[in-house]
C-alpha cells in the first residue's frame, strides 16, 4: 500500500512539473533571448491545454480519424510507462526496470509520428480550387501527396539514425555497472558515486542531450515539423482534447527523459519519499532551459546537416561506451 | 522507370506558415528532392489599374500607394514622375533631396523586412526577432516625415508634401537614427555570417548563376546577387549629385542575397548621410505647372525589389492606359528554376531569398479568348 502510494504520488508530482516546462522553456529563456515579453508561464503547458479541453472536438480529415486521435494517448501511456518504471519501487518489476524496456517504450513513442503522419490529411495540402489542367500548368497529372506524408517518412528516418544518440547514451551507465536493471544501476552509484562525474559518463551525458533534443523535435532538429514546408507535421489535423494530449504528452516527456538522466547518471530515482525528487525537479528543470538556449540561436537542420551532427553524436556515444569498458 | 516521370507533388499555399503572403507553390520532388516547381499567384488581385482609370491624377497617384505595403512610397513616387515627365514638370532640388532620403529609408526597411523573414523561415526566429526591432528605428523615422508608418504619401506633383519637409528636429533624428541602423546592422552582419549553422544552412543553397539570370530577366538585388552590376538608380538623374556602390555577389544563392541586402543597408545609410549633409534649401514643392494631355509616358525607379515601371497617358487631367509592372513579377522564374535540385525545406527559402512581393505582383489579368 506504501509503495503504490509512493508511485502516484510521485507520478502526480511528475505530471505537475512537467506541466510548467514548457512555458519555463518559452518564457524564460526564447522570451528573454529574443527580447520581447513572451507568454505567461502557465500558458504554454497549463492554460493551453486547459482550454483546448473545453474547445468543441473537430473530427480530422484523416482514413482512420479514431485511431489518429487516439495515438497521443497511445504516446502519453508510453511515455508515463518510462516513467513509472523509473520510480525505485517498480524496481522490483526486474526486466520492466531495465534498458531495454525503456527503449522499447521509447520506440513506440518514436513510432506513433509515423503513424499521425500517415493518417493525416489536411487541408493545408490541398490545391486551390482551379485546375492544374489549365493551359500552361506543370504536370497535369503527378500525384498529390500531403504534407504530413513527408514527416512520416522523416519519422522513419529519425527512427532509422536520429535515434541513435539517446539509446548509446543509455547504455553507458548500464556497461559502467554491469546490469541493465535500473535498480543496479542506482544501487552501484550510492556505492561509487554519480557516473556523471566519470570520463564515460560526461560524455555520455553530453550525447544523451543531443539524443534528449532530437527526441523532442526541438530546433534545430525540428525538421519532423518544420515550419518551412510541413508546418505542424504530424499534430496538423490535432483539435481541442487530442491537441491538449499532445502539449501534454510533450511536457510529460521533458520531465521523463530529465528524471531518465537523473536516475541513469546520477543515481537519483524520482520518489516522493526522500529529497532527491528535488534533484529530479532541478534537471527536469535546467535541461528544457539548457535546450532553449541552444534552439534559440539555430536554424532548422535539413538532413544535409542532421546526418553529420547525428554521425558525430554517435560516434561520441561510442567513445564514452569504450571509455565505460575501459 | 522512366527517370523523366515525376511521382510526387508537394503543394504549399495559398495559406502557409512560410509564406506572409498568399500564393501557391507546386513542388514536384522525389525523396524530398525538388524536381520541378511551379508557382501560381492571383488570389490577391486588387485590379488597381483598372480603379485608376479615368481617376484625376493626383487621386490617381495616391492610389498607387494602396499597391504595396513595404515599398509603399517608392510606387507613388514613380507615379508621380510619370506624371512629372509627361507634364514636363521641374521640382525644386530639395524636394528631390527629401524623395530620395524617404526613398532610401524604405530601401532600408523593407531589406531589414526581408532580413527577418528570411531568418524566420530559415528558422531563426531570434534574429528575425532581432531584425524587426532594427526595423522599428526606420519605421519612426518614416513616420517622423511623412506622418506614417506605411503609406507616408511623401511625393506630390511638383515636389513633396509641406508636412514632409525636413527641420532641423528631424534632420538631427534622421542621422542619429541611422547610424544606430548601421551599428546594429553591422553587429548582425558580423554575427550572423561567423555561425557555421547558419552558414551550413544557406551557402550553395538555390544558387541562380549570372547567365540564367539574365536569361529569366531577373532584377534588382537577385540579379545583383549573381555578379550582374546593374542597378536602376544608377540611371536616375536625381541620384547623380550622390556617390554610393552597386553591391554585388558572386554566388546567386540565399548567402549572396543575403549579403548583398546587408551592403545595400550601408550603400543607403552612406546616400542618406550625403543628402542630410547636402540638402539644398529653399522650398519643397512647385505648383505652377498646368494641366495638359499627354502620351502615354514611362518610368523606372529602383525599388527595394528590383526596377519598378509605371507608365499612363493623361486626358483631362485623368489617367489612361496605367501600366505598372513590378520587379517581383520579373523574379517568379527564378524563384521557380533556383528550388531545382534542393531538399524541400529549402524551397521556401529559396523563394523568399528573391524577396517576392506578390501582393504589389498580383494586377494583371489574363484574358483568354474562346475560339
Amino acid at each position: 500500500m506504501y509503495s503504490i502510494l509512493g508511485v502516484i504520488g510521485t507520478i502526480i508530482i511528475g505530471f505537475i512539473v512537467s506541466l510548467w516546462l514548457p512555458g519555463l522553456e518559452r518564457k524564460l529563456i526564447h522570451a528573454r533571448v529574443q527580447q520581447r515579453i513572451g507568454p505567461p508561464i502557465s500558458s504554454p503547458g497549463i492554460m493551453a491545454p486547459l482550454k483546448f479541453f473545453f474547445k468543441q472536438t473537430i473530427m480530422p480529415y484523416s482514413p482512420l480519424p479514431r485511431l489518429y486521435n487516439s495515438l497521443p494517448l497511445i504516446g502519453l501511456l508510453s511515455v508515463l510507462f518510462i516513467f513509472l518504471f523509473t520510480v525505485p519501487e517498480t524496481y522490483q518489476l526486474g526486466a520492466f526496470a531495465s534498458i531495454v524496456a525503456i527503449v522499447g517504450f521509447l520506440k513506440i513513442e518514436e513510432v506513433i509520428y509515423v503513424f499521425m503522419g500517415s493518417l493525416s490529411k489536411s487541408v493545408m495540402s490541398l490545391r486551390m480550387p482551379f485546375p492544374d489542367l489549365a493551359k500552361g500548368a506543370k504536370h497535369p497529372n503527378v500525384q498529390r501527396s500531403f504534407l504530413e506524408d513527408i514527416s512520416a517518412m522523416r519519422a522513419f528516418r529519425l527512427i532509422a539514425f536520429g535515434s541513435f544518440p539517446l539509446y548509446i547514451a543509455l547504455f553507458v551507465p548500464a556497461v559502467i555497472s554491469g546490469s541493465i536493471s535500473l535498480g543496479d544501476i542506482v544501487a552501484y552509484q550510492q556505492v561509487h558515486g554519480p557516473i556523471l562525474f566519470s570520463a564515460a559518463g560526461v560524455i555520455g551525458a553530453i550525447v544523451f542531450f543531443i539524443g534528449y533534443m532530437i527526441l523532442l523535435n526541438e530546433y534545430p532538429f525540428v525538421i519532423l515539423k518544420a515550419k518551412a514546408d510541413v508546418i505542424e507535421g504530424p499534430y496538423m489535423e490535432y483539435a481541442a482534447k487530442w491537441r491538449a494530449l499532445v502539449y501534454i504528452m510533450r511536457g510529460f516527456l521533458m520531465f521523463t527523459l530529465a528524471t531518465l538522466f537523473s536516475v541513469l547518471f546520477l543515481g537519483v530515482p524520482p520518489s516522493i519519499f526522500t529529497w532527491g525528487i528535488l534533484v529530479n525537479i532541478l534537471v527536469a528543470v535546467l535541461f528544457p532551459m539548457l535546450m532553449a538556449s541552444f534552439s534559440a540561436f539555430a536554424p532548422i537542420f535539413t538532413f544535409k546537416q542532421f546526418y553529420p551532427v547525428t554521425f558525430g553524436a554517435t560516434i561520441l556515444g561510442v567513445v564514452a561506451l569504450l571509455a565505460a569498458f575501459i | 522507370m522512366d527517370k523523366n516521370v515525376i511521382e510526387t507533388e508537394i503543394t504549399m499555399g495559398t495559406v502557409h506558415s512560410a509564406a506572409i503572403e498568399p500564393y501557391r507553390v507546386r513542388l514536384f520532388v522525389e525523396d524530398e528532392i525538388v524536381k520541378d516547381a511551379e508557382i501560381t499567384v492571383g488570389v490577391n488581385h486588387r485590379g488597381v489599374e483598372r480603379i485608376m482609370e479615368g481617376l484625376p491624377v493626383e487621386k490617381a497617384n495616391s492610389l498607387t500607394e494602396k499597391i504595396c505595403g513595404i515599398c509603399s512610397g517608392v510606387h507613388l513616387w514613380n507615379s508621380v514622375l510619370v506624371a512629372e515627365k509627361g507634364l514636363e514638370v521641374e521640382i525644386p532640388e530639395r524636394a528631390s533631396y527629401i524623395r530620395i532620403i524617404v526613398a532610401e529609408l524604405e530601401r532600408i526597411h523593407s531589406h531589414l523586412l526581408y532580413l527577418a523573414h528570411g531568418n524566420e523561415v530559415l528558422g531563426h526566429e531570434t534574429f528575425s526577432m532581432r531584425l524587426f526591432y532594427i526595423r522599428e528605428t526606420v519605421m519612426e523615422l518614416l513616420r517622423i516625415i511623412g506622418g506614417n508608418r506605411v503609406q507616408y504619401g511623401v511625393p506630390i506633383i511638383g515636389g513633396i508634401r509641406p508636412r514632409a519637409e525636413l527641420d532641423e528636429m528631424k534632420v538631427q533624428k534622421i542621422r542619429e537614427g541611422i547610424d544606430y541602423i548601421r551599428g546594429k546592422v553591422k553587429e548582425f552582419a558580423d554575427r550572423f555570417t561567423s555561425d557555421p549553422m547558419i552558414m551550413s544552412r544557406i551557402t550553395g543553397v538555390c544558387p541562380l548563376n549570372r547567365k540564367d539570370a539574365l536569361r529569366l530577366a531577373v532584377t534588382g538585388p537577385t540579379l545583383r546577387a549573381t555578379g550582374v552590376e546593374f542597378d536602376t538608380r544608377k540611371e536616375m538623374e536625381c541620384y547623380d549629385p550622390f556617390e554610393f556602390d552597386v553591391i554585388t555577389q558572386d554566388d546567386g544563392d540565399v548567402k549572396s542575397n543575403l549579403l548583398v541586402r546587408v551592403f545595400e543597408i550601408f550603400e543607403s545609410v552612406k546616400i542618406i548621410k550625403q543628402a542630410l549633409k547636402n540638402l539644398p534649401e529653399g522650398a519643397v514643392v512647385d505648383r505652377s505647372w498646368e494641366m495638359q494631355d499627354t502620351d502615354i509616358t514611362k518610368s523606372y525607379v529602383e525599388a527595394p525589389r528590383g526596377t519598378l515601371y509605371h507608365s499612363y497617358a493623361l486626358e483631362d487631367g485623368r489617367v489612361r492606359n496605367v501600366v505598372i509592372r513590378t520587379p517581383s513579377i520579373a523574379n517568379i522564374g527564378a524563384m521557380q528554376y533556383a528550388l531545382i535540385g534542393h531538399h524541400i525545406t529549402d524551397a521556401q527559402l529559396g523563394i523568399v531569398q528573391c524577396d517576392p512581393c506578390f501582393t504589389c505582383t498580383d494586377r494583371a489579368i489574363e484574358i483568354i479568348k474562346r475560339r
